[in-house]
């Protein structure tokens, strides 16, 4: 008897171990495990390679262009992509696209090696045809790297100027070796006071890097083997916030009743800007914000929100904040946090909008709907914002069914779950999507399409529900009133 | 519930998804409805009867609903 209840209470714990580790098993299974000695095969050389990295922004974005040859006699599907073991899981966004048909979706991508003691991690990239051998592929590999900038000085004064680290490398770090290559690097201006600088590799250039303005050039690099780098670093000024938001909540529920979607977004921001010196004052920042001078601090986000949203709120851990402007008719959300946030500092809020169903939701039949919403919104600010943790829920009508998934956006992974709220029976279907590594570019580029059916009935499962428990209260005053509570005879 | 079903290409004509009461008179449709309720619930409290629990117990718990 002791030993099955033993065994019962054991087995009743795996299971619970087995769902609580459930979405991260999930998430680990698009990561495919290889050895980790992984090379990948020579199959490929790079014939031509430049690279961009555009430094603008509060995270680099950089956009590989590379002419890949088959070099091998067989057709090859499978390029890999190699990355820093530092860098790599701070990489989002990533796409490979075919350069030369525009048309085409970008390739598969799977994470191909994952180990705590490579240096180097691969993607692997799966070319759909295969390439024949001998044959010339160009590929658009573009990306961004999330928290790749270090404030230096660590701390400033509240009004100075701020400079920023970056590190990287002069070669692109690649799986292959490659013929020819350069690096370009743009920065947001003309203040770079250190710069890496490289034996000149060719008699044109007298010094490496090549300097135009706010642009530098590495290179051009011939016949460089593969998995090679050759570190550079930069620090230049960047006196801006550095917006990183390591989660980001947001939940779109659709009411088919209502005619309404509902969205709400519960932000934790944190500025990685340089902390300051001293104390924060009151009086020096209220002095200054009449010439409105370049900061560090964060003092307005303005969010653009699709015209025809409407009720717009914007709370925080203490209620409502005041400091916002709504405008309408365009439907821009300006709104200023509490106090401004300066490096090292954080701010969490919550804010939320209604927008009419049908600037949404379409009918793809009798009995089913097309829900177009975007995938990311938010802040749309000039030095950029990074999200490390996405997460978006989208709340269907209770009932909803064969609900079908599709987008653009790199995703990590998805999950059909229930969510209960009240006076809900079943619960209602609710997508959940997660990603990492987004930065806010995607709020223009990517939409969530989900297809769904929903039954007439389920309309009515909740009025009905409703009525009957309404009507079994008249039942039951009518029983207890027909009760004969008099005291004596008849 | 624990995958998605694969999405076929929907042939999506232009029809946007209208509810049955629009936004507009949720409110005049609601406050109706819920003032019916109040008074049939009224008129089954002043008179309960066996007839009067469909007669009138009904409609008053639908427009409740």
């Amino acid at each position: 008897m002791r030993l099955s209840t033993l065994l019962i209470s054991g087995a009743a714990a795996l299971c619970a171990s087995v769902s609580a580790s459930a979405p991260n098993a999930t998430r680990d299974q698009s990561r495919q495990i290889l050895l980790s000695e992984f090379k990948p095969p020579q199959v490929f050389e790079n014939t031509n390679l430049v690279r961009n990295v555009n430094l603008e922004k509060g995270y680099p974005r950089e956009t590989i262009n590379v002419v890949v040859k088959n070099v091998d006699k067989e057709p090859q599907t499978y390029y890999y992509l190699a990355f820093d073991a530092t860098v790599v899981d701070r990489v989002g966004g990533l796409e490979v696209r075919n350069k030369k048909s525009e048309i085409a979706e970008p390739y598969q991508i799977d994470f191909g090696s994952f180990s705590e003691t490579d240096a180097v991690n691969f993607y692997r990239i799966s070319i759909d045809p295969p390439l024949a051998p001998s044959a010339d592929l160009t590929l658009s590999i573009s990306y961004t790297v999330l928290s790749a900038l270090t404030p230096l000085p660590s701390v400033i004064e509240q009004m100075d100027s701020q400079t920023v680290t970056y590190n990287t490398s002069a070669y692109a770090i690649s799986a292959y070796k490659t013929h020819n290559q350069k690096t370009k690097l743009r920065f947001p201006s003309t203040n770079i006071p250190d710069y890496t600088t490289l034996p000149s590799t060719s008699s044109d250039n007298p010094s490496d890097p090549t300097r135009q303005g706010a642009s530098f050039t590495y290179g051009p690099y011939v016949d460089i083997p593969a998995l090679t780098t050759a570190p550079i670093s930069f620090r230049y000024e960047f006196t801006k916030p550095l917006l990183h938001a390591p989660s980001l909540q947001r939940d779109i529920e659709v009411s088919h009743w209502g005619g309404n979607v509902a969205f709400e977004e519960h932000y934790a921001l944190h500025n990685r800007a340089a902390a300051l010196k001293n104390h924060f004052s009151r009086v020096q920042w209220q002095m200054t914000q009449y010439s409105s001078p370049p900061t560090t601090a964060l003092k307005e986000l303005r969010i653009p929100l699709r015209a025809g949203s409407s009720d717009p709120y914007y709370t925080d851990d203490i209620g409502n904040v005041t400091t916002s402007r709504w405008r309408p008719k365009t439907g821009l959300l300006e709104m200023k946090p509490r106090y401004p946030v300066f490096g090292g500092w954080k701010y969490t809020f919550k804010m939320g909008w209604n927008a009419d169903a049908r600037m949404y939701l379409k009918k793809a039949g009798a009995e089913s709907y097309l829900l177009r919403v975007p995938f990311l919104e938010g802040p749309k600010m000039a030095e950029g914002v990074e999200y490390e943790k996405v997460s978006v829920r989208v709340i269907l009508p209770e009932g909803a069914i064969n609900i079908g998934l599709n987008t653009t956006v790199p995703i990590e992974s998805s999950e059909i779950s229930i969510h209960r709220t009240f006076m809900d029976t079943l619960g209602r279907p609710t997508v959940i999507i997660h990603a990492t590594n987004v930065v806010d570019e995607w709020r223009d580029k990517g939409d969530l399409l989900i297809t769904y059916d929903y039954p007439w009935t389920a309309g009515y499962r909740k009025p009905l529900t409703l009525a009957a428990a309404v009507f079994s209260l008249f039942a039951a005053v009518w029983v207890l009133g027909k009760v004969d509570t008099r005291i004596g005879k008849k | 519930m624990s995958s998605f079903i694969p999405l076929a290409r929907v042939a999506v004509g232009d029809q946007p998804y209208e509810p049955f009461v629009s936004k507009n008179n949720q409110f005049i449709v609601a406050f109706v409805l819920l003032l019916i309720s109040l008074t049939l619930s009224g008129v089954f409290a002043l008179n309960r009867s066996l007839i009067s629990l469909p007669v009138v117990g009904v409609p008053a718990s639908l427009a409740f609903g």
